[in-house]
C-alpha cells in the first residue's frame, strides 16, 4: 500500500478571476526580448568602441597623409632643385660640348701670329638659335696684311668657311669679322656627291 | 491587456502560480519571497517566517484570543513577509472521520470543493469545506470537514489585519497525510504494517487505527492539550486495547515533542514507537507541498 506525497488541499475561498500561469514555453519570449536588448546594447558598444576607434585612426592616417603630402612636395622640390641642377649641367656639358669645336679654331689662331704680331681682340660668338654659326671679329696689329690672310688660311685649313666676310684696315691694325660655319666630314661628303652628279 | 500583465510578463510572474493559487505548491507560488506559516488555535496563535531559501525563521507563540493576537503580531508578520502573504494552519473547529464508500470518480475531489453534496451524499453537512484520502486498498477514506464559517471569519480577520492567506489548510490533517505516506511503503502484493498513528498539532490530536491494510478507527479532538498532556492521553488510552499485538505506534507532532514521546511510551509500553517528528515539521511540510 502506497499513498503519495499530494498536494496540501486548501480551505480557504477561491477568489475569482484567478488565472493559470502561462505555459512555459512561452518564456522564451521575454527570454528573447532580454537577450535582443542585451545583443543591441553589445552591438552599440561594440558600434561606439569601433567609431571612436575609426576617429582616432582616421585622424592617424589623415596625419600620415599630412606628413606624406609634406614628404612628397619636399621631394618635389628636391626633385626641381635637382632638375634645376641637373639642367644647369646639362648646359655646361652643352657648352663645353659645343666649345669643343672652337679649342683647335682658337689654338690655329693663336698658332699663325708670327713674331712682329698680336691680336688685339678675338671674339667668337655663337648663336643659340643658330649653333652652327660662329659670328667671328678679330682685330691684328700688324705691319701687313699677310697676317690676316695667313691666319684665314689656318681657318679655312680647320675646314671652316667664311660668310660675309668684313674687312678693314687702319695704321696697322686690321679688323676682320665674318660668319663662320664648320664644314663636316658628312656635309663635304655631300657637297661632293653633288657637284659630281652636276658633272 | 493592461500595463501589470505585461509587466508581469517580462519579469516571469505571469509564468508562477498566482500567490493564493491553491494548485500550486507553497514554493512555486512563492520562490525567492518571504512568507509566514500562521498556526490558529482556540486559545492561541503562532506564526513561523519562511525565508527566501524556504527555510523556517523564528516566529512567535502567543496565548489568547486568536482575533486579538492576530492584530498584535500583524505588524511582525507583515515585517518577516515580502508582501504580505501567509499560510494558515488550522487546529480548532475542524472534524477528522473515517468513512467508507465515497465516491473516488475522476475528479471527485476536485468536486468536493465545487459541490461537496454530490460527492459525500448524506455525508453532507451544510457550512463545511472538505478534504478527502482515500485508501488504496480498502473503500475506506479520511474525510476532513471545516467549518466554512470560521474560515470565512478568519479571512476578514487576516484581511483587516492587513496580512493575505495564501493557503487556508488544516495542520493535524497534513501531518496525517504526512505519517500515511512515510509508513505505508509497501509494494505490489506486500501486506502492510499495523500502525497507531497519534498526530499532535497545537493542541490538537488525532489517532489513525490502522490494522494492516484496513483503518479501523479515527479519532479527532481539537484544543485536548495545553501546558498537560494528560488530556491527550484520556483520549488515547482507549486505543490500548484496539491496538494490534505487533503494531507500531507512530508519532508525529508539528514539532519536537518530547513530553508526547514519554507519555506514548507509558501509555503503549509493549510497541514500538516510532516518531516522525522534525523540527518544524508542519511549516516544512506547508512550504514543500
Amino acid at each position: 500500500m502506497q499513498i503519495p506525497v499530494y498536494l496540501i488541499d486548501d480551505f480557504k475561498t477561491d477568489r475569482k478571476g484567478g488565472s493559470p500561469p502561462l505555459p512555459i514555453y512561452l518564456r522564451l519570449l521575454p527570454i528573447l526580448l532580454y537577450l535582443t536588448i542585451l545583443a543591441s546594447i553589445l552591438l552599440n558598444a561594440i558600434f561606439v568602441v569601433r567609431l571612436s576607434q575609426a576617429g582616432s585612426s582616421q585622424e592617424v592616417a589623415l596625419a600620415r597623409d599630412r606628413s606624406t603630402q609634406d614628404e612628397l612636395k619636399k621631394a618635389k622640390d628636391s626633385r626641381t632643385a635637382l632638375e634645376k641642377e641637373a639642367k644647369k649641367a646639362s648646359d655646361i656639358l652643352a657648352w663645353l660640348d659645343a666649345a669643343r669645336p672652337l679649342q683647335p679654331l682658337v689654338v690655329a689662331i693663336a698658332r699663325s701670329i708670327e713674331p712682329g704680331s698680336s691680336i688685339l681682340s678675338l671674339r667668337l660668338d655663337r648663336d643659340a638659335e643658330n649653333p652652327a654659326q660662329i659670328r667671328f671679329s678679330i682685330r691684328i696689329a700688324s705691319e701687313t696684311p699677310r697676317q690676316l690672310d695667313l691666319t684665314l688660311a689656318k681657318i679655312a685649313d680647320l675646314r671652316f668657311r667664311a660668310f660675309s666676310p668684313q674687312q678693314t684696315a687702319e695704321k696697322g691694325e686690321f679688323e676682320y669679322s665674318a660668319t663662320l660655319i664648320w664644314l663636316d666630314a658628312r656635309a663635304r661628303d655631300n657637297a661632293g656627291t653633288t657637284e659630281e652628279a652636276g658633272s | 491587456m493592461n500595463v501589470r500583465d505585461i509587466l508581469s510578463v517580462l519579469n516571469f510572474s505571469a509564468f508562477r502560480p498566482e500567490e493564493d493559487d491553491s494548485t500550486a505548491v507553497w514554493r512555486r507560488r512563492f520562490p525567492r519571497h518571504r512568507s509566514a506559516i500562521v498556526s490558529i488555535g482556540r486559545g492561541a496563535l503562532s506564526w513561523r517566517g519562511i525565508l527566501r531559501n524556504g527555510q523556517t525563521a523564528d516566529g512567535e507563540f502567543l496565548r489568547g484570543d486568536p482575533k486579538e493576537l492576530l492584530g498584535q503580531v500583524a505588524q511582525h508578520v507583515k515585517d518577516a513577509t515580502d508582501d504580505g502573504w501567509c499560510a494558515v494552519s488550522l487546529n480548532t473547529r475542524y472534524v477528522i472521520s473515517l468513512e467508507t464508500n465515497l465516491s473516488r470518480r475522476p475528479g471527485s475531489e476536485e468536486l468536493l470543493k465545487m459541490n461537496p453534496r454530490s460527492v459525500l451524499g448524506a455525508r453532507y453537512e451544510r457550512g463545511k469545506r472538505y478534504a478527502v484520502t482515500h485508501s488504496p486498498e480498502t473503500n475506506s477514506s479520511i474525510l476532513v470537514a471545516c467549518d466554512e464559517e470560521q474560515i470565512r471569519k478568519h479571512e476578514t480577520m487576516f484581511r483587516e489585519a492587513g496580512l493575505k492567506v495564501g493557503r487556508y489548510c488544516c495542520g493535524a490533517y497534513i501531518l496525517l497525510r504526512h505519517a500515511l505516506s512515510q509508513t505505508n511503503t509497501t509494494k505490489g502484493g506486500e501486506k502492510p504494517g499495523s500502525f497507531f498513528y497519534v498526530i499532535c498539532s497545537q493542541g490538537s490530536v488525532c489517532a489513525l487505527l490502522q490494522d494492516e491494510d484496513r483503518w479501523m478507527e479515527v479519532r479527532s479532538r481539537t484544543d485536548v492539550y495545553d501546558e498537560s498532556i494528560e488530556p491527550a492521553l484520556e483520549l488515547l488510552a482507549p486505543f490500548n486495547q484496539k491496538v494490534p499485538a505487533g503494531a507500531e505506534i507512530v508519532l508525529v507532532c508539528d514539532s519536537i515533542f518530547p513530553e508526547m514521546v514519554e507519555g506514548l511510551g507509558r501509555l503503549f509500553p509493549s510497541h514500538k514507537l516510532t516518531d516522525l517528528t522534525t523540527p518544524d515539521l508542519l511549516s516544512n511540510l506547508m512550504v514543500q507541498n
